[in-house]
Order: structure tokens, then C-alpha cells, then sequence
């Protein structure tokens, strides 16, 4: 059975729910801005391995959670650094070095990583917000969580903001609907799809390091369990939009949340694996039903241009 | 005043030299990458590659070790390159790897003692192409009727394939005298796929040879293989053409995951014999970069698995021997895709020196 | 940079003595590993004066004028603005010193709005009001805050404009600008063009289309072959004179040249045979804009030319008649069957994208939908067989059968095409845009053939030229905003000027005449 619906559970739900989408959220949010200027980047996977150890690295050599979160994204920057030279630069198929990504990630980390293994570090516990962690049920899903979290849930509304209405987005998404139009208007297309990759990078790291940091505090070999694939697949469920990937990441959230809770109460409804399961399975049913709709509204859908290499004498 | 100039132009370049460039600079790339990994990892460089060649060629046993991955690999990369003539990416060879090897599986321990092998063997096969075929075929009309990317959905299918697997051989068809050790007992003898000539290599290895001149044969002279590969050139041309890209879609996809399913049920059937921890191991992955050194060509698959065999055993020489780590091979996977990339761009381009002089100089 | 300065109209059609505003010498460019597309041109543009450049297609006016406004580097040659040499290294380059260039083919961001679009060309916000305010001013009247893939063809070359105008153009050249209007639109474009060559601009227009310079050219260059054949010719006898239009199709076409070579109405009618063609009710799937309620019929022997304004459907009608898109409501049938590539030869618009496969070989082109469709195993034999004899059949500049389809040039492929299609046999022929971007000795080969297929197969041609449609069709009906919206004989009085209004709307026409099976929808 569920647990008993006391207040005191149903904070505790939404503070796990709320935690768990910010990994997802904060991949999917750098992967809207990558793919809205028409770079498809696979390798999220790889991205947020790297950030989650590079964060735990550097959190447990300096003790300083500013440092480890830098150095986070850096490390995703990085990656995303290389995944745009390979795409952008040489023309790359995207997939393949997005795939590529992935398998350096997982690589990289287990060579680099194997000394840390079990070893405790930093932990970036819940940093619960004066007033507002006092509400009742609110305060603990919304003002008591980490940093990161803070991070994630701003960012959505801001990323929405900036690409719908401000120049910078208007040059990004033009980038990713008809790339040689924007070059003819002036746009440095492939410096525009370079720092957006960069920063998709960037905050896949910091997504990396949430994990390595908060969430599972410690460092293990395949610490992302698929999110990265996760967040992609909300990236297009989200209909490329921030405020709707930031809902889709609370509905995964909320789905840990209740796996959480049936577990926690031995509930034998569903086999464990099932419900181990969802997480995998439910968004390729959101996309067999999103599918549909969305072809019959018309602007809404992948950038016109995404996946495609720019080059800029055509 | 004079000016000089590096340019970069493009070319058309040969086919061979496409193949001939990208496969080099794969192994360049990997080489570098790996030395650096080694690095890193804290061992000698030139010692671990000495260390990783001897393990791969060192002994028949090592050998023998190369052909029995080689057989698997091959048919995941068979599955792979065949969805790619296509356009389609088939990330989900790992889970259809281990969907056909829980159904040879099921047929197995399913079975009635006394069975004969030649009855027992083929019924185990034919359920493994069913359900590695089986498996695909959801993503497969996801993407034929719904253009749900099947990038996605092949996926996130290979983690809940190893948690069901995981879950069947830690439960109900965990061995009772198992010992506490989890997986399944041993398959009865009518499954298993027999040895080669008394050695350690089984019968899979030449079906999947044979397989690889199949696949061809479909793509390079049936009327359906045409129509797949004008799919995958131009899906526009193909609806000109009135082929139908559903049934195509469908049909690869599903041929696709009747292979990897296959190459599941021969670890399991050749190698394994039983259900346990380790039976995927990267194999349905591995494949993919089997397929892109093969340059998706169904014949030359076979020798890319050779070698990305020879790979893989000699870093598990690595692990033993020198205790470094396993994700030394994910390193190297990754370089040679790298590397792969880079061969592609070089192989197109053509350095130039432009000398000019300046005033009319529109180049610079 | 300062503004351009108004130019009084009895400055503009004397010989100018002024410098000009832009100009080339020596213009080389050659693409690839092909001809020269440009060689050794001058040209010389003035301000407050339309030029026009005149040139079959395949000419080089295009390349030309991509040289001038930065969207393609030359090989040798150099351009001069205001008499200093400069080198626009890109379009937003030559866009910050003033020029700028409308293609054919749009350079306009779809999902977006008309202001962003705008405002990004602009490199600075515009708000929707200035920006429909300064539409207004020209005379090209436009909503900037619809989405560009809600703008009708006419619409977004407005946009085009404006773009070029928000960065204070003093140069704006056009590609072929008629080509998306209706007959009855062009007056307004040639108006706004005039008021701003008055305001101190030089405009420049590339046309391959003698008959559109009568009215709006101060000037004319015309190229041939890659060629600069005459230079700044002017009316003759002064501001009001005639053009000699015989000496210009003289230059165009280095010969004398005849009238135009394929007549239907100069054919022997032979009597229209069973109806092959039957299509009832027709919608597409995209809702009004793709034949709504389309009713047809065409016999073997007939001709029946579809002419509209480009973007009013006729592709999705072309597509559903040819049988590569399935009707969402109503009736198609051919000789009473489903078509399919047996009963329909078509002929898309799009001959590298969809007609063919261009890194396929010539022969495996031809198995696309013309040899070898039966058995599972298909034999390349026959298609190279079947290649060689197309190749023949029009003459086709190709190394062989075993040429990759992405070698050959524009015109070639369309002939190949043409011959894949043709060797068919198939009853009912349906084309789309069959001479598009060709020279006038391929449009004519092109237009026998189709006259040698209408013998015997039932022949439906789409095209947004109503003087071939006149020339090719025993009835011409016009398409409208996905409906057809009128239909005449070919020879009927004043058949030219009716499918003019036809094409911009104006004329519903309920009753249409003659043909003894038509009906319009």
C-alpha cells in the first residue's frame, strides 16, 4: 500500500521528487539550448559522468563546494568543447560523436575515478531558505534543497525567457531553424552553436556533480544511471520549450518519488523490477503519445535545422 | 607583397580512401587516446600496450578467446550496419542481445529431459531471432508510424532489458542449487551450440560469417535491399519510388534485432550456458563501433569484429594482469570513434598552399 | 555611410556621366571542376536607375550578382563601390556597406515572425510597428508579426525587401522576383522598385524573361554563356522609346531565333481517346491550401495544363496526381486503378531531392521507377540497359550509365528524368515545372517530347508560366489557393489576360468554357 498520507510523508515526497528532477532538469535544460541552435548532443550521458566526477574530485580535494560546482562545469564544458569541434568544426555526423561522448565519459571516469570509489567527500546538503521553508508542505519540497536544485528550477523560467525574448535567443534559435539565413543576416552560426554546446556541457556537469555531490553522495562507476538518455528524450517531450522540460523533470521526479514510497512500504503490487523500470519506460510512451499532437502543431518541433553541419561558403 | 595561405579545400574523394584514411586515423587516435588512459591510470605506456598485444596474441587460448568474440560482435555489428543503410540508428542492440538470449533461454530450461540437440538447438535459436526481433519491433513502429526517434526508444530499452534479466535469474529462474550464487543452472546439453573441431570455438562463429554474406546479398542484390538503401539516401525519393517506408523501417529494424538476439543466444548457448551476471558485457555497444571501422559494408564486419575482439580480450589481459580498470576499453572504444571521425574530414579535404598577391586578394 | 540621394526622373534616362554606384571588371568564377560560370564581366550599376540583366537561364546572371552582393567570393576580378575596389567577404558584409540581394529561393527563418526576421537582419530591434510602417511607405503593404510560413510567396519577398531596407540598401538587386507573382502583383513590385530607385538607389532585376523589362528597365545587360553580350543598352530614341527587343534576343541567344518551336494548337487534334485521369472532389492533407474539392478529367491524346502562382497548391496537387501523396478526401483514379508507377509517369519538381537519388548511379535511377520492378532479386543489368537507352532517347549530357546522378547538370537530369519517365509508356504523364531553370534549347527538346508523349497518354502539366501552358495544353485551368478556379481552351480569345486574373484571384469564374470534359471545382 501507499504510505499514509500524513503531511509529514507527502513533504517528504515532494522534496524527493523535487531533488530528483534536478539532474534531468539541468541536462535537459543545456540540451534545449544546444539542440535549439542546431546541435544534437548525445553524449549527456558522458557529460554528466565527467561533471560528477570532477566535482567530487575537486569537493573532496579542496573542501569547497563553489570549487567543485566550477569545476563541474567545466569539465562539461569540456566535453561539449569537443563534441562541438567534432560536429561544428569537422562536420561530424552528430550522433556518432555524441555516442563517442558517451563511451569517453563512462571511460574516462572509471580510469580517473578508481582511486575515489567508496571514498566519503564533500556533501552539498539542502540549504533551506529563511522564511520559506517554514510552509508547510512547500517549504520542504521548494525552499529546502540543495544549491543545485535552487540553480535548476531558475534557470528554467530564465533559459525560457532569454531564448523567446531577448536578441541572444533570437539569434540562437535562428541558428537552429535555418542556419545559412542566419550567416546571411550576420549570425556567427557556428560560434553560436559552439558556446551553446559549451554550456549544454557546462550544465550537464553541474548535473553531474548534483548527483556525485547530493544526491548519492560518493563516486561510482555508472552513477548516472541513464539520465542523460533521460533528459534527451524530455528535451523532445518538452516540445524544446524550458518550462515545459522543467514540468516534465518534476514528473520524473515525482515518479522516483513514488518508486521511493512503494518500496519503502514493501508494496508487492508490482514487481521491483518493473517499478526499477519506469524511469526507462515511461518516457518512450510520453513520446508515443506526444508524437502524434505535435504534428499537427505546426511551429512546434525539432529546430528546422538541427542535426545538420553548416558550412558557411554552402 | 606576396601572401601565403593554408587552405583547407574539399575534395571528392575515392571511396577507398575514405575507408583506407578513416580506419588509420582510428587507430592512430586510438593509440594516443589509450597511451594517455594508460597514463592516467597510473601504469607504463609502452609496457601496458606490450602487455595488451601479447594478451590478445600471445597463446591459442587468447586466440580462441578472439574468435569466440568475434562471433557475437559480428552480428551486433551486422545489426547495426544493417539499420544504418537505412538511416536508422540501432542503440538497442544490447537489450535485443539480451531479450534473444532470455528466450533461448526460456526454451532451455523449459525443456523435457531427453530432448534430442538437433530438435532442442534449432527451437532455442529460432526463439532467440523471435525475441531479439521481438524486441525491436516497438521501437521499430514507434519510428514507422509515429517518427518517434528510435535513437531513444532502442535506449532506454537495453536498461529495462538487463533489469529484467537481472530480475528472472535472481528470481524465478534463479538455481536452486545455486549455492547462493546468482543465475540460472545449466542448460541441458540439447541446447548447446556444439564446438567447432573439438575447440573451444562454436558453431556460431561460422553462422555469423555466413550471415554477413547474407546481409549483403539482401542489401546489394535484392530488389528490397535497393529500396531499403534508397531509403536511407532519400527518404523522399523512396516515397516517389512508392516504397513503402513502414514495412521497410519495420522489416530492418526487426531483421536488426533478430541478429543482435542471435548473438545473445550464442554467448549463452556457445559460451555461457547458463544465465548469469556478465552475459551482456558491452557486446550490443561494441557493435556499433565494429559497424562504423567496417564502414557499415556487411563483408567487412567480420574483420572488424576480429579485431575489436582481439581488443577486448587484450585489455581483459590488462585487468588481470595489471589491475587496470575496465573502463580502460570504453576509452578506447571512444578514441577509435574519434579517430574514425577525423579520417572521415581528412579523407575530403586537400591542403593547398594559395600564394596571392594583394589588392585583388578576395581570399583572405 | 551617408543615404542615398533622390534622383529627379528626367536624370534617369539620359546617358549618365555620373560614376557608378557599383561596378565589376574582370569577374571570373567557375564552380567545382565545371565551366566557367562567370567570365572576365564588367558590369556597372548607377543610382536611381533599374537595371535589368537579362540571359537564358543557366547564363550566369545569378552567379553574377552574387559576386556583387558578397554571397559568393570570385576567382579573379574586382568590384568597386562608390569607385574604391572592395571585397565583400559575405552577404552581411556587403549588407553593412549598403548592398543587398533577394535569390530566388528565400532566405527567411520559417518559424519564425516577420519582425525577427527582420530585426535579426536589421542587427537591431524593430519593433512590429516600424517595421510595417516602413512596408507601407515603399507600397509593399505586409503584417510582421505573422510567422514566415504563414506568408504567401508574394508576402515574404516583400519581407525580403524590407530586409534589404533596414539596413538602408543602396543597392538592391532581385533574382528573378516575378517568378512568385501574379501577373496581376507584378505592377506593384515594378511600382515600389521605381519609388526607390527614385529615392536615390540603384536597383538591379535578373530576368530570363524578355517580355517582363518593357516597363520597368532604364537599362539592360544581357548575358550569354557566362558572358557579358552588351552592356547598359538604353531604350531607343530616348526616356519614352521602345526596346529593340530583336537585338536583345539576339544577344540572349547568339543566333536568330525562331518562335517559339512546340505549338499544340499548330498540332494535328487527333480525337481525345478514353479518359484516363478521373479525380473527383480531391482534397490534400494539409487542409484548403492543397486542392480542396479538386474535380478533373483528362483523356489519352489531351494536354491539361494546371497554372498557378507558386505556393497555391499545385504541388500538393501534382503530388496526389502522380500518386506519391494519398488524397485525404475524395476520389483518384486512374484507367479506374489507384495510381502507381506503373500507370503514372511523374516528373516532381524537386529532380535532386526526390525525382532522383544523386549518389546513385544513372542506372540505379532508372530502377527506381522505370526498369527491373518485378522479382526480388532486380537485375542491374537491365537498368543499365534501360539507362543507356533514356541517355540516348534525349540526349543526354552524361559519361554513362554509370554516372552518379548528382554530376549531371540541372537540364541533363530534367531530360533524364523526362526519358526515365517517358519510357514508361506509362497512360497518364504528370509533370511539374518540366522546364524550370533550363536553357532554351533544352526547354525546347523538352517541350517535343512532352508533345511526342501526348500522343498516346493523357498529359497533366503544372507550371507557373501561362505562355507555355498556352503553347503545350488543349485547356489550361488555374489553380487558386488549392482550388481550381478556372478552366479554358487554349485557343479561347484573350486566354492569357483570364488566367492572369485567374492566378491572382480575381475572377472567380463559375461557368468556365470549353472542353467537353472539363468541369472546375
Amino acid at each position: 500500500m501507499l504510505p499514509s498520507p500524513n503531511l509529514e510523508n507527502v513533504a517528504l515526497l515532494g522534496q524527493i521528487a523535487v531533488k530528483s528532477s534536478t539532474a534531468v532538469l539541468l541536462a535537459a535544460l543545456g540540451e534545449i539550448v544546444a539542440e535549439r541552435s542546431g546541435v544534437l548532443n548525445l553524449g549527456l550521458e558522458g557529460m554528466l559522468l565527467l561533471g560528477a566526477l570532477a566535482g567530487f574530485a575537486a569537493g573532496t580535494a579542496t573542501g569547497n563546494p563553489g570549487v567543485a560546482l566550477c569545476a563541474a562545469a567545466l569539465a562539461g564544458t569540456l566535453a561539449g568543447l569537443v563534441h562541438a569541434f567534432f560536429t561544428v568544426g569537422l562536420g561530424a555526423n552528430q550522433v556518432l560523436s555524441g555516442l563517442a561522448l558517451t563511451f569517453l565519459g563512462a571511460g574516462l571516469t572509471g580510469v580517473l575515478g578508481r582511486d575515489l570509489l567508496g571514498a566519503p567527500g564533500l556533501v552539498l546538503a539542502p540549504v533551506p531558505i529563511a522564511v520559506l521553508a517554514q510552509i508547510p508542505v512547500l517549504g520542504a519540497a521548494l525552499f529546502t534543497q540543495p544549491l543545485p536544485t535552487y540553480l535548476a528550477l531558475a534557470l528554467a523560467p530564465l533559459l525560457w525567457w532569454t531564448l523567446g525574448h531577448t536578441r541572444l535567443g533570437l539569434i540562437i534559435r535562428a541558428c537552429g531553424e535555418n542556419a545559412s539565413a542566419a550567416h546571411a543576416a550576420g549570425v556567427p552560426v557556428r560560434l553560436v552553436r559552439y558556446g551553446c554546446t559549451c554550456f549544454g556541457g557546462a550544465l550537464a556537469g553541474l548535473g553531474g556533480a548534483f548527483l556525485s555531490l547530493s544526491y548519492t553522495p560518493g563516486w561510482k562507476e555508472g552513477l548516472s544511471a541513464g539520465q542523460g538518455w533521460i533528459a534527451i528524450a524530455m528535451v523532445v517531450f518538452a516540445l524544446w520549450d524550458p518550462l515545459r522540460a522543467l514540468g516534465g523533470a518534476l514528473l520524473f521526479g515525482a515518479l522516483i518519488a513514488a518508486q521511493f514510497a512503494m518500496q519503502t512500504e514493501s508494496a508487492n503490487w508490482a514487481p521491483v523490477w518493473i517499478l526499477r523500470a519506469m524511469p526507462y519506460l515511461l518516457p518512450i510512451v510520453v513520446l508515443a503519445l506526444i508524437f502524434p499532437g505535435s504534428r499537427r502543431r505546426r511551429y512546434i518541433g525539432p529546430p528546422a535545422d538541427l542535426g545538420r553541419f553548416f558550412h558557411p561558403e554552402g | 607583397m606576396i601572401s601565403l595561405r593554408l587552405a583547407i579545400e574539399s575534395r571528392d574523394s575515392s571511396p577507398l580512401m575514405r575507408a583506407v584514411l578513416s580506419v588509420l586515423l582510428a587507430l592512430v587516435a586510438a593509440g594516443f587516446l589509450g597511451s594517455l588512459a594508460f597514463a592516467l591510470a597510473g601504469g607504463e605506456v609502452s609496457a601496458t600496450w606490450r602487455a595488451l598485444i601479447k594478451g590478445a596474441l600471445g597463446s591459442g587460448y587468447s586466440l580462441s578467446e578472439i574468435l569466440l568474440k568475434a562471433a557475437p560482435l559480428t552480428l551486433t555489428g551486422l545489426a547495426v550496419a544493417l539499420c544504418r543503410h537505412l538511416n536508422l540508428w540501432n542503440i538497442g542492440a544490447e537489450g535485443q542481445f539480451v531479450f534473444g538470449a532470455l528466450s533461448a533461454c526460456a526454451v532451455g530450461l523449459s525443456m523435457p529431459p531427453g530432448w534430442p540437440a538437433y530438435l532442442g538447438l534449432p527451437l532455442a535459436l529460432a526463439a532467440a531471432i523471435a525475441g531479439g526481433a521481438a524486441y525491436s519491433l516497438g521501437p521499430a513502429l514507434l519510428k514507422a508510424r509515429l517518427g518517434v526517434s528510435e535513437i531513444l526508444s532502442t535506449l532506454l530499452l537495453n536498461y529495462v532489458a538487463l533489469l529484467f534479466m537481472e530480475h528472472l535469474y535472481f528470481g524465478p529462474w534463479r538455481d536452486p542449487l545455486g549455492m547462493g550464487f546468482p543465475g540460472t543452472a545449466e542448460l541441458p546439453q540439447a541446447v548447446w551450440l556444439p564446438a567447432l573441431f573439438g575447440s573451444r570455438v562454436h558453431w556460431g562463429l561460422p553462422l555469423a560469417l555466413g550471415l554477413s554474406g547474407a546481409v549483403w546479398l539482401l542489401l546489394a542484390r535484392t530488389r528490397w535491399g535497393f529500396s531499403a538503401r534508397v531509403l536511407g539516401l532519400s527518404p523522399q525519393a523512396a516515397a516517389y519510388a512508392g516504397f513503402s517506408s513502414v514495412s521497410l523501417t519495420v522489416t530492418a529494424m526487426c531483421l536488426s534485432g533478430a541478429l543482435a538476439g542471435l548473438a545473445g543466444a550464442g554467448e549463452l548457448l556457445g559460451v555461457q550456458h547458463r544465465l548469469q551476471d556478465g552475459l551482456a558485457s558491452g557486446l550490443g555497444f561494441t557493435g556499433i563501433i565494429v559497424a562504423f571501422l567496417a564502414r557499415q559494408n556487411p563483408l567487412a564486419v567480420p574483420l572488424a569484429a576480429l579485431f575489436l575482439g582481439g581488443l577486448l580480450v587484450g585489455a581483459d589481459q590488462l585487468q588481470t594482469e595489471l589491475r587496470l580498470p575496465g573502463a580502460v576499453i570504453a576509452t578506447l572504444q571512444a578514441a577509435l570513434l574519434f579517430g574514425f571521425m577525423l579520417g572521415e574530414f581528412l579523407a575530403g579535404k586537400r591542403l593547398r598552399l594559395k600564394i596571392s598577391a594583394s589588392g585583388n586578394d578576395h581570399a583572405s | 555611410m551617408s543615404g542615398p540621394r533622390p534622383v529627379a526622373a528626367a536624370d534617369r534616362m539620359t546617358p549618365n556621366h555620373a560614376s557608378p554606384l557599383l561596378s565589376c571588371r574582370g569577374l571570373t568564377k567557375r564552380f567545382g571542376g565545371g565551366p566557367l560560370a562567370c567570365d572576365r564581366v564588367d558590369l556597372d550599376l548607377f543610382a536611381g536607375r533599374i537595371h535589368v540583366l537579362l540571359g537564358e537561364n543557366g547564363a550566369g546572371k545569378s552567379t553574377l550578382m552574387s559576386m556583387l552582393s558578397g554571397w559568393v567570393r570570385p576567382d579573379a576580378g574586382t568590384l568597386f563601390l562608390d569607385e574604391t575596389p572592395f571585397f565583400p567577404r559575405s552577404p552581411a558584409l556587403a549588407a553593412r556597406k549598403g548592398i543587398g540581394m533577394v535569390h530566388q529561393r528565400f532566405s527567411l527563418i520559417e518559424a519564425l515572425s516577420g519582425a525577427e526576421n527582420l530585426a535579426l537582419a536589421a542587427g537591431r530591434a524593430l519593433s512590429p510597428r516600424a517595421a510595417s510602417d516602413l512596408a507601407r511607405r515603399i507600397g509593399l503593404p505586409l503584417d510582421p508579426r505573422k510567422r514566415v510560413a504563414e506568408l504567401s510567396m508574394g508576402e515574404r519577398q516583400r519581407l525580403e525587401i524590407l530586409k534589404l531596407l533596414s539596413r538602408d540598401a543602396r543597392i538592391l538587386i532581385l533574382d528573378e522576383p516575378t517568378s512568385v507573382l501574379a501577373p496581376m502583383e507584378i505592377g506593384g513590385l515594378y511600382d515600389a522598385l521605381r519609388r526607390l530607385a527614385d529615392q536615390g538607389r540603384a536597383v538591379a532585376l535578373i530576368t530570363h524573361k524578355l517580355s517582363e523589362i518593357a516597363e520597368v528597365a532604364d537599362e539592360v545587360s544581357v548575358m550569354r554563356h557566362g558572358r557579358m553580350a552588351a552592356r547598359n543598352l538604353t531604350r531607343r530614341g530616348g526616356a519614352s522609346g521602345e526596346w529593340d527587343t530583336a537585338e536583345l534576343l539576339r544577344h540572349m541567344a547568339g543566333r536568330e531565333v525562331p518562335g517559339v518551336s512546340a505549338k499544340r494548337a499548330g498540332a494535328p487534334k487527333t480525337a481525345p481517346g478514353e479518359i484516363v485521369l478521373r479525380a473527383h472532389a480531391l482534397c490534400g492533407p494539409d487542409g484548403p491550401a492543397a486542392g480542396a474539392g479538386v474535380n478533373l478529367e483528362v483523356a489519352r491524346g489531351e494536354v491539361l495544363a494546371i497554372v498557378g502562382v507558386a505556393g497555391n497548391g499545385q504541388g500538393a496537387l501534382a503530388a496526389m496526381l502522380g500518386g506519391m501523396a494519398r488524397p485525404a478526401r475524395g476520389e483518384l483514379s486512374v484507367l479506374g486503378r489507384r495510381p502507381d508507377r506503373e500507370l503514372v509517369a511523374y516528373v516532381p519538381e524537386d529532380r535532386h531531392g526526390t525525382a532522383t537519388v544523386a549518389s546513385m548511379t544513372l542506372s540505379e535511377n532508372m530502377l527506381l521507377t522505370a526498369a527491373g520492378r518485378r522479382g526480388a532479386v532486380f537485375s542491374r543489368k537491365a537498368g543499365a540497359r534501360a539507362a543507356e537507352q533514356a541517355i540516348d532517347s534525349l540526349r543526354v549530357a552524361a559519361s554513362g550509365a554509370d554516372c552518379l546522378a548528382r554530376e549531371l547538370s540541372g537540364g541533363n537530369l530534367q531530360k533524364f528524368i523526362l526519358a526515365r519517365e517517358l519510357s514508361k509508356s506509362a497512360p497518364l504523364l504528370v509533370m511539374e515545372q518540366p522546364t524550370q531553370g533550363l536553357d532554351a534549347l533544352s526547354v525546347s527538346e523538352v517541350h517535343a517530347a512532352i508533345l511526342r508523349a501526348a500522343r498516346t497518354a493523357a498529359v497533366v502539366l503544372v507550371t507557373g508560366d501561362p505562355a507555355e501552358a498556352l503553347s503545350l495544353a488543349d485547356r489550361v485551368a488555374v489553380i487558386f489557393k488549392g482550388r481550381i478556379v478556372g478552366m479554358l481552351g487554349s485557343d479561347e480569345p484573350d486566354a492569357l489576360d483570364r488566367i492572369g486574373r485567374l492566378m491572382a484571384g480575381l475572377v472567380p469564374e463559375r461557368h468556365a468554357g470549353a472542353g467537353r470534359a472539363g468541369k472546375e471545382g
